[in-house]
């Protein structure tokens, strides 16, 4: 009943659908396309069920509407290349359903592109043959990404007015050049593709196409473009069309704005072929050109589109030229490099008619981006921070102010950007260092090795203060007198001690003289007439003052030395200090004579051999002065001293301030013998004058010549040492002990001294020639602490110490 | 009606950017800036309005390509013609390098002098199209002021160069170019807004290329 009423109505459940085709345009995604049956009048749904070979679930269409009505489309997840698809489709009304027959699809098997576009046709002449050249382009996908496929192309063309195509297998190129056509028939042409073993695609839409059959003018020329290299001529160029298969003929026209007038080209032939050439006269600036190319052949003409310049605005410059890369180096920064490069020949930037504007660009040579630097219109460039060690590829190009266009690049220039400079500095300082250090090695090597002799080269040893007890500055004044006699010293007693001590200071000195002389000799041949009064005076000077101390210390114990005198005794070490050096030789040889009757042998050797000019007149004043003071205060032998001084005093200011005059000289040669017969004098008259003074005092003489004897190997010791030199001395500790005189007893008895200053053992390890001074040095040092409480009526005797000058013996002779 | 000048705008004396001000007297004269304003030389001065007159070109040429932007053969229209046409200007190197300074100095003041009165007249012309950008306006506007100080400029240098000798005083035709420069000005005002702009932008670029050239001529020596 139903199915009547249905069938009444004509209404029944659709019909079966067919699956028309399935398609896949690039084996990557597919579409279906089914027709429907009938649709059994009512609204009828369609359904596209699918399922995979390898299973058993069916799914549903992905996508019903991408390829449109009655489609399915599948994407790109819903495709498998290598799985067979089982598809139906089910179309449903209100009274039914029905299905369609399943299609199996396989994605490979059913590849079919869409046909190729963008067909273009031009024919073309080489060597007299026609032509005809074919372009097209791949079909379009929908999804662009995948768009490196493959195709092959077929070509067909045929006469318009024909039935038959001629197919051509073109292969994978998209362009097809097709000969043995027809002259002057009107040709189609198609283009299809396939990919790898699918199905061709439809055929493209139909091109047509003239050819040229020699009958026809030539096509329209085109105008390419216009260019002054130099803002001063200019040159357009164009590009013929085909030529219809006759000789053709360009000519190039143009007119200026505002003017009627047509000119042809005034030179075709300096920029080229199918090019015209403006010179100067003939380009006009802030003026529109109009211009045309005409094609003519025996058939006809054809002219170009006109085009429109203005020469102000065509301006592109030729590249830069010259460009150099210079690497500077400065010292103290880093390295950085300086482009420059010369305008291009053409332009001429002087007049100011054309100005340029450059810009450079580098990169590394392995750089993919290039630094591009709008440098203005300079023609240098500074480029700091560049990466050493890499290679740099620089290229600069210009461009007039305001208008026109860039040049060229010029040709790439590199430059090695050297790995670091500071290396190479650090090289030298490590040199420098290594060097220095070698240096200082092989220094404090020798120091080691030549030891204190350098030490005491560099660092000579601090003399030490010698004599104490007569102030010169005083004797030279002749206060000293005064000052005795205001200290109340005149009633004092001229004592034998004294004078015996100065007797033999005297000895001492003069033996020292007579050494001196050989000496001084071997030192200083040619000064030698001079030097030796001179010295033997400064000695002389020095030793007397060696003597007060020995007294000063006698007057020591027995009362306290006034401030005054203690102020001269450091006044005398002071110059006993200066005249230290080169002294120790000449004491040498008065040390042996010394022993023979001295008492006193130390201080002897103690003595300076001054060769200062200044201690000298010094010493001479003093002498003198001492001599004035001897006769104030000694008895004996008062006008021989006296007389003996006199002319002493006489002759030695001549020899000190004109010693450089000859007759001076000899002056100071008969003195020298003087004072030699002197010296002779004085150690025959000694023992006599000893005896007699010495015998009441036997007891002291016996204690002074101990203490001389003690010394006696100390003495030869030393001058054993000072013939080598180089070893060191030692002096036995007693010896070193007597060198001090503590006290005088009842003015005539010495008292010596034990001295184990430190000081002294520390001296004994320096060499022997340092060994005398410092010696005296410790004395002096010792004898201003001493008297530091000299009485008053000792000061006659200390006063008296500075008759000890061997000078004041002279006279003797 | 509308050849009304309009006038620069109140307060800003056109040629400040350019010269430092001098009517102030010499009261003002021991004011650093004067001071250091009196030892301008001439290359100064020059390089001075060639770098203003760059900038007028600059904005002509925007102005140019961003409101009225260049459809290709625009040029072509032959029915363009620029109200400064009819000077004689040198058009190439070998003559205006010919050209004595003195006339090539005039023939700058004249085309400086032929737009101004159009240029006032052309800013007062587009306010009233409202579909015109903000930024072409103000921009228009900049022009205008700038040409203003421009020829100010070019007038100080030409005043300086005579005064020490470097051009003598010939340039009398002055005033009788003012005179003709009203009446071009009637011819500027046909002008449809695209030619103007496109006149103006290729004068400007002439008043640009003729002062580099004096001064290169003048000075040869000073970065030419």
């Amino acid at each position: 009943k139903y199915l009547d009423f249905c069938t009444s109505l004509g209404q029944s459940y659709p019909g079966k659908p067919k699956i028309i085709r399935c398609r896949s345009l690039e084996k990557e995604t597919f579409s279906c396309w089914w027709k429907p049956g009938s649709d059994g009048r009512l609204p009828t749904n369609y359904t596209l069920f699918y399922s995979k070979d390898s299973e058993e679930n069916f799914y549903e269409c992905p996508d019903y509407r991408t390829s449109g009505p009655n489609s399915c489309y599948f994407d790109k997840n819903h495709t498998n290349p290598w799985t067979t698809y089982n598809i139906t489709v089910m179309a449903t009304n209100e009274i039914g359903s029905n299905s369609s027959d399943p299609q199996y699809v396989d994605v490979t098997s059913i590849v079919q592109p869409d046909a190729p576009v963008n067909l273009s046709l031009e024919t073309k002449t080489s060597a007299g043959i026609m032509y005809l050249w074919a372009k097209w382009s791949p079909p379009p996908l929908a999804d662009v990404s995948s768009n490196s496929h493959v195709y092959h192309y077929e070509l067909q063309l045929k006469p318009e007015e024909k039935e038959e195509w001629e197919t051509i297998s073109v292969g994978v190129q998209t362009q097809c050049k097709v000969t043995m056509l027809q002259a002057g028939v009107k040709y189609v042409v198609q283009v299809r593709c396939m990919l790898d073993c699918g199905e061709w695609s439809e055929w493209s839409s139909e091109s047509h196409i003239q050819i040229p059959n020699g009958e026809s003018p030539p096509e329209k020329p085109t105008i390419i473009k216009c260019r002054s290299p130099e803002k001063e001529t200019f040159t357009c160029w164009w590009k013929p069309g085909s030529d219809g298969g006759h000789p053709t003929n360009y000519t190039f026209l143009y007119s200026k704005e505002g003017e009627q007038q047509v000119y042809e080209c005034p030179d075709y032939r300096t920029a080229g072929p199918n090019s015209c050439y403006f010179d100067k006269k003939h380009t006009s600036f802030w003026t529109i050109y109009n211009i045309t190319v005409k094609a003519t052949n025996k058939m006809g003409s054809n002219v170009s589109d006109p085009h429109y310049v203005d020469v102000t605005y065509i301006v592109q410059p030729d590249p830069p030229v010259n460009v150099t890369l210079e690497l500077k180096k400065p010292i103290n920064t880093k390295p950085y490099l300086v482009l420059s490069w010369s305008p291009p020949p053409l332009a001429d930037v002087r007049s100011g008619w054309l100005t340029l504007e450059y810009e450079l660009r580098l990169k590394p040579e392995e750089g993919e981006e290039w630094e591009t630097v709008f440098v203005g219109q300079q023609t240098q460039y500074k480029m700091f921070s560049l990466n050493p060690g890499k290679k740099y590829i620089v290229q600069i190009h210009c461009k007039p102010d305001h208008h026109g266009s860039w040049s060229e690049w010029s040709s790439e220039k590199y430059i090695q950007i050297p790995t670091d400079f500071r290396v190479k500095d650090m090289v030298v300082w490590i040199i420098v260092g290594v060097l220095s250090s070698l240096i200082c090695l092989i220094m404090s090597w020798t120091m080691v090795l030549k030891g204190y002799r350098m030490i005491a080269f560099i660092l000579p040893p601090v003399p030490g203060p010698k004599i104490k007890g007569i102030d010169t500055h005083l004797l030279e004044t002749g206060k000293s007198e005064e000052l005795l006699s205001a200290l109340g010293c005149h009633g004092f007693p001229p004592t034998s001690d004294c004078e015996e001590l100065l007797i033999e200071y005297l000895e001492v000195e003069d033996s020292e003289d007579q050494q001196l002389m050989p000496s001084h000799d071997n030192g200083h041949p040619s000064k030698n007439a001079k030097r030796i009064p001179k010295e033997k005076d400064s000695d002389s000077g020095r030793g007397s003052c060696d003597s007060p101390s020995v007294l000063s210390e006698k007057c020591r114990e027995s009362r306290a030395l006034p401030s005054t005198l203690q102020t001269q005794d450091v006044r005398d070490v002071q110059e006993n200090k200066e005249g230290k050096r080169s002294w120790e030789t000449e004491c040498i040889a008065s040390e042996q004579k010394i022993l023979l009757f001295n008492n006193e042998s130390t201080k002897e050797t103690t003595w300076p051999a001054t060769q200062l000019p200044d201690n000298h007149l010094f010493a001479y004043h003093s002498i003198v002065d001492a001599h004035k003071i001897t006769l104030s205060t000694t008895n004996v032998n008062i006008t021989s001293f006296l007389v003996g001084n006199e002319e002493h005093q006489s002759q030695y200011p001549i020899t000190e301030t004109l010693h450089d005059d000859m007759e001076k000289q000899r002056e100071m040669e008969n003195l020298h013998s003087k004072t030699d017969q002197t010296t002779v004098q004085v150690i025959k008259n000694r023992p006599n004058d000893k005896s007699p003074f010495l015998n009441p005092k036997l007891m002291d003489y016996v204690e002074v010549h101990k203490v001389r004897q003690d010394k006696e190997p100390a003495v030869l010791l030393k001058h054993k040492e000072n013939s080598r030199k180089s070893d060191k001395y030692t002096v036995p500790g007693t010896s070193k002990e007597y060198t001090k005189v503590s006290t005088v007893v009842d003015h005539n008895i010495l008292v010596l001294m034990p001295d184990s200053r430190i000081h002294h053992t520390s001296v004994i390890q320096e060499p022997a020639m340092e060994m005398p001074q410092n010696l005296q040095q410790g004395q002096a040092e010792k004898n201003m602490s001493y008297c530091l409480t000299v009485p008053s009526e000792c000061k006659r005797e200390t006063s008296g110490s500075e008759y000890m000058d061997p000078s004041s013996f002279m006279p003797f002779k | 009606a509308a050849l009304t000048p309009l006038p620069p705008p109140a307060g800003t004396d056109p040629a400040t950017p350019l010269l430092c001000r001098r009517g102030a007297g010499a009261a003002v004269a021991a004011v650093a800036g004067d001071a250091g304003c009196r030892l301008l030389t001439v290359a100064d001065l020059f390089d001075r309005v060639i770098r203003h007159s760059g900038r007028i070109h600059s904005l002509a040429t925007a102005l140019c390509e961003k409101r009225l932007p260049p459809r290709d053969n625009e040029l072509g229209k032959s029915a363009r013609k620029c109200h400064t046409s009819g000077m004689l200007t040198p058009n190439g190197t070998e003559y205006a390098q010919k050209i004595p300074r003195e006339e090539l100095t005039h023939l700058t003041l004249k085309l400086l002098q032929a737009w101004k009165e159009p240029l006032s007249h052309f800013n007062q012309h587009i306010e009233h199209h409202q579909e015109l950008p903000d930024d072409s306006l103000s921009k228009a506007k900049q022009i205008s002021n700038m040409v203003h100080e421009l020829k100010t400029g070019v007038e100080k240098v030409t005043e300086k160069m005579q005064s020490m000798g470097i051009i003598n005083n010939s340039l009398t035709g002055m005033a009788s170019s003012e005179a003709t420069g009203l009446s071009i000005s009637n011819e500027a005002n046909m002008m449809s807004d695209s030619d103007f702009i496109h006149c103006f932008r290729r004068d400007s670029n002439k008043v640009q290329s003729y002062l580099k050239i004096l001064k290169c001529r003048i000075m040869p020596e000073n970065s030419c």
